[in-house]
């Protein structure tokens, strides 16, 4: 049996597809606060109300993974949002109360859905992020903070509790023609902000390949952390010059400012310490998810951005006429 | 109204919180005694059932809809209709202020043919795909002639030695760093590039003063330039890359016109180390030339301080003639490859951690890469620039 929380999710919702085609599955929890937009001749899947933000919430999730042998746990909101003490609440505090609920059930797997951005965006990075790096977070931001302090708990659980298989999946930003989170809003503008002088190598893992991957971690026994991301890197402007995107150059003193503004008055929908994701580097090397869960992805990053920006064949003989 | 009933109910304050769950709330004039109510005494006589039953007493009079009439409407809005107006207004600013386009809108975008020239405009210098560590063949190949040109025409560069780096494989080059602007990694790019037989391409490793420097960074990690650090060496090095390091780092190219190839210390010795976890061979490689290139003069410590810049200098045509200042002198360059080091036969890869071992090969490195560029100096004889 399986728990999924956060099934609203692009990724929980997907996965709960998957799992109610496979044979090896016999039934699914799907736990989020409200019914995940799935067809309604589902069999194996229940849906039951949970809000972790509520404090009794505890009590009710120990009760529900009673007899589940794999927890997913992927409540976590896509996007920043203003709300960060809900936010807060949902993201540590609702950690916590898995945790606890695990520790009473004591699940066989428990699997936490992280993001590549726990790592953060510093000089210091090497070109690769290895799963071992410092989860170095971005300081000032809430958003990161509460996912770090999200898997800092999560370690903490796997070593008190060794005979739960804990494993950690760090997805590179999704993109795609489905997925909606804050990177598609970001690049849903036709002017983006470029930091004037900086160009940092981005990377991102299609949303099918993201998929595939979390369905193999389910699939297979493993425990540890597993970078999740796409083939290839590409720079911060040719991702730009690719989606047809026109950059607005900016110094980042400015554009710091003026996105402080924007975020403030809830024009922008980017916290301005997210214009370091636009300075340095934060890509990660998904050797060890193909070692171990043989997850090679099929698309790489140009076919990311091209389903995502929705081009058509037609439209890559240009690029390739432009060049020579 | 009665004191005493008033305060009594006073005591739980109408809760209005659960309006919207269809709890009404209780009225607190309920609590006061009227007509309808039985009277406090009631209950004492058999006959006082009058007042307890409804059927005897009447109870409260149904009133249907529309009895006395149609009804009047308010003058002011129903409070949950304009809450919801309130909230599909927010809604609507808000899908306007962060647009996510579904698929059929994003694949059919006003003005379609605009954005398709915009896009073969905006791609014309860069290649789709560049490689793991940032090196755009596009680019990189948009800058070949203006490098040749500089390495060939403008500099005049001879190179010695260059078979000394192997045909294929791994290997570390350890060379000087001179000159205010980092004109001499890209001259040792070009030079292996150009002059050995495999056409190897060489990864610089930058410092971080210079890999996170607006523009420049950016342009030469699209040449081939990488941060320096041990995990991105090791990374290059395991795809039998050839590494080129500056041991010297920012204090190489910090250095006064007066101390001019006088090599600086050798760092912590990070790039023996490297070579002996990666068992990669050390080549170590003499640049002459780039300080008469760029000839640091003075620095002006306060005003780098200030902007935050690892140093500014001042050279004969920098900053006098602004940005054009930063154009190299044309001195002539002498570029000498010098026999491979193994390590191996010296260390295993267990003694990277053996700090004195280290020390004392970084510095045997370091000695032989200065007395190469004596001999070149030499060789140049007395004038820079002929």
């Amino acid at each position: 049996m399986v728990a999924i929380t956060g099934a609203c999710t692009y990724l929980g919702t997907e996965l709960i597809k998957l799992l109610e085609v496979d044979q090896r599955y016999q039934r699914v929890l799907a736990l989020d606060i409200r019914r995940p937009d799935l067809p309604a001749d589902l069999i194996k899947t229940e849906h039951h109300t949970v809000d972790l933000t509520v404090p009794t919430v505890g009590s009710q999730l120990a009760a529900l993974l009673r007899g589940v042998d794999t927890v997913i746990h992927g409540a976590f909101l896509s996007f920043p949002t203003h709300a960060a003490s809900w936010a807060h609440e949902l993201e540590d505090v609702g950690t916590m109360h898995v945790l606890d609920a695990c520790a009473q059930a004591a699940p066989a797997r428990l699997m936490l859905l992280s993001t590549t951005m726990v790592y953060g965006a510093s000089a210091g990075n090497p070109n690769w992020l290895s799963e071992t790096a410092p989860l170095r977070g971005l300081p000032g931001s809430r958003y990161v903070t509460d996912k770090v302090r999200a898997e800092v708990q999560v370690a903490r659980h796997a070593e008190e509790h060794p005979e739960t298989a804990v494993a950690v999946l760090r997805f590179a930003p999704l993109l795609g023609p489905t997925v909606t989170n804050y990177v598609t809003r970001f690049f849903s503008r036709p002017l983006v902000p470029v930091l004037m002088g900086h160009d940092p190598l981005l990377q991102f893992v299609h949303e099918s390949d993201a998929v595939q991957a979390l369905k193999r971690a389910v699939d297979r026994d493993v425990s540890g952390a597993f970078n999740i991301v796409g083939n290839g890197v590409l720079p911060y402007s040719t991702v730009l010059a690719l989606m047809g995107r026109v950059p607005v150059p900016m110094p980042h003193f400015v554009a710091r400012r003026l996105y402080r503004a924007l975020w403030a008055t809830q024009i922008a929908a980017t916290p301005p310490t997210f214009l370091d994701f636009l300075r340095y580097l934060c890509v990660a090397d998904g050797s060890r998810a193909e070692r171990l869960l043989g997850f090679r992805p099929r698309y790489d990053v140009q076919r990311a951005i091209q389903d995502f920006a929705g081009l058509t064949p037609e439209d890559e003989p240009d690029i390739a006429r432009a060049q020579g | 109204m009665s004191g005493g009933n008033g305060k009594s109910d006073g005591g739980a304050p109408p809760d209005h919180g659960d309006w919207r769950d269809g709890d009404r709330p209780r009225d607190p004039l309920d609590a006061v005694p009227d007509a309808l109510d039985p009277p406090a005494w009631a209950g004492e006589s058999p006959h006082d059932a009058i007042f307890t039953s409804p059927e005897l007493w009447g109870g409260e009079a149904e009133v249907r809809d529309n009895a006395y009439g149609p009804p009047i409407p308010s003058r002011f809005p129903d409070i949950e209709s304009v809450a919801g107006e309130v909230r599909e207004l927010e809604r609507r600013v808000r899908a306007r202020l962060t647009p996510v386009f579904p698929l059929e809108v994003r694949r059919n975008p006003p003005l379609r043919s605009i954005l398709r020239r915009y896009r073969q405009f905006a791609m014309r210098d860069r290649s789709a795909v560049v490689d793991e560590m940032g090196r755009d063949p596009v680019y990189a190949s948009r800058f070949e002639p203006a490098l040749d040109f500089l390495y060939r025409r403008y500099f005049r560069t001879r190179c010695q030695g260059v078979e000394h780096v192997p045909m294929a494989g791994r290997a570390i080059l350890v060379a000087n760093h001179s000159g205010a602007l980092p004109y001499d990694a890209l001259m040792l790019m070009r030079a292996v590039e150009r002059e050995h037989p495999a056409h190897r391409q060489v990864r610089p490793l930058l410092e971080d003063e210079v890999f996170h420097f607006p523009y420049l960074g950016t342009f030469l990690n699209r040449l081939g330039g990488v941060r320096a650090c041990p995990e991105n060496a090791e990374k290059l090095l395991e795809e039998e890359q050839l590494v080129a390091v500056f041991p010297e780092g920012i204090q190489g190219i910090g250095k006064l016109y007066r101390e001019r190839y006088r090599l600086q210390r050798f760092g912590r010795g990070g790039f023996v180390k490297l070579a002996l976890r990666t068992g990669s061979p050390i080549i170590p490689v003499a640049v002459v030339g780039a300080e008469e290139a760029t000839p640091m003069l003075a620095k002006i410590t306060w005003l780098a301080r200030l902007l935050g810049l690892p140093h500014l200098p001042v050279t004969p045509l920098f900053p006098l003639l602004g940005p054009a200042g930063l154009l190299p002198l044309p001195s002539k360059w002498l570029v000498r490859f010098g026999e491979p080091i193994d390590l191996g036969a010296q260390a295993g890869a267990g003694d990277a951690e053996d700090r004195l071992l280290v020390a004392r090969l970084a510095d045997s490195v370091r000695t032989k890469v200065q007395d190469m560029i004596g001999d070149l100096l030499s060789q140049r004889g007395s004038s820079a620039f002929t």
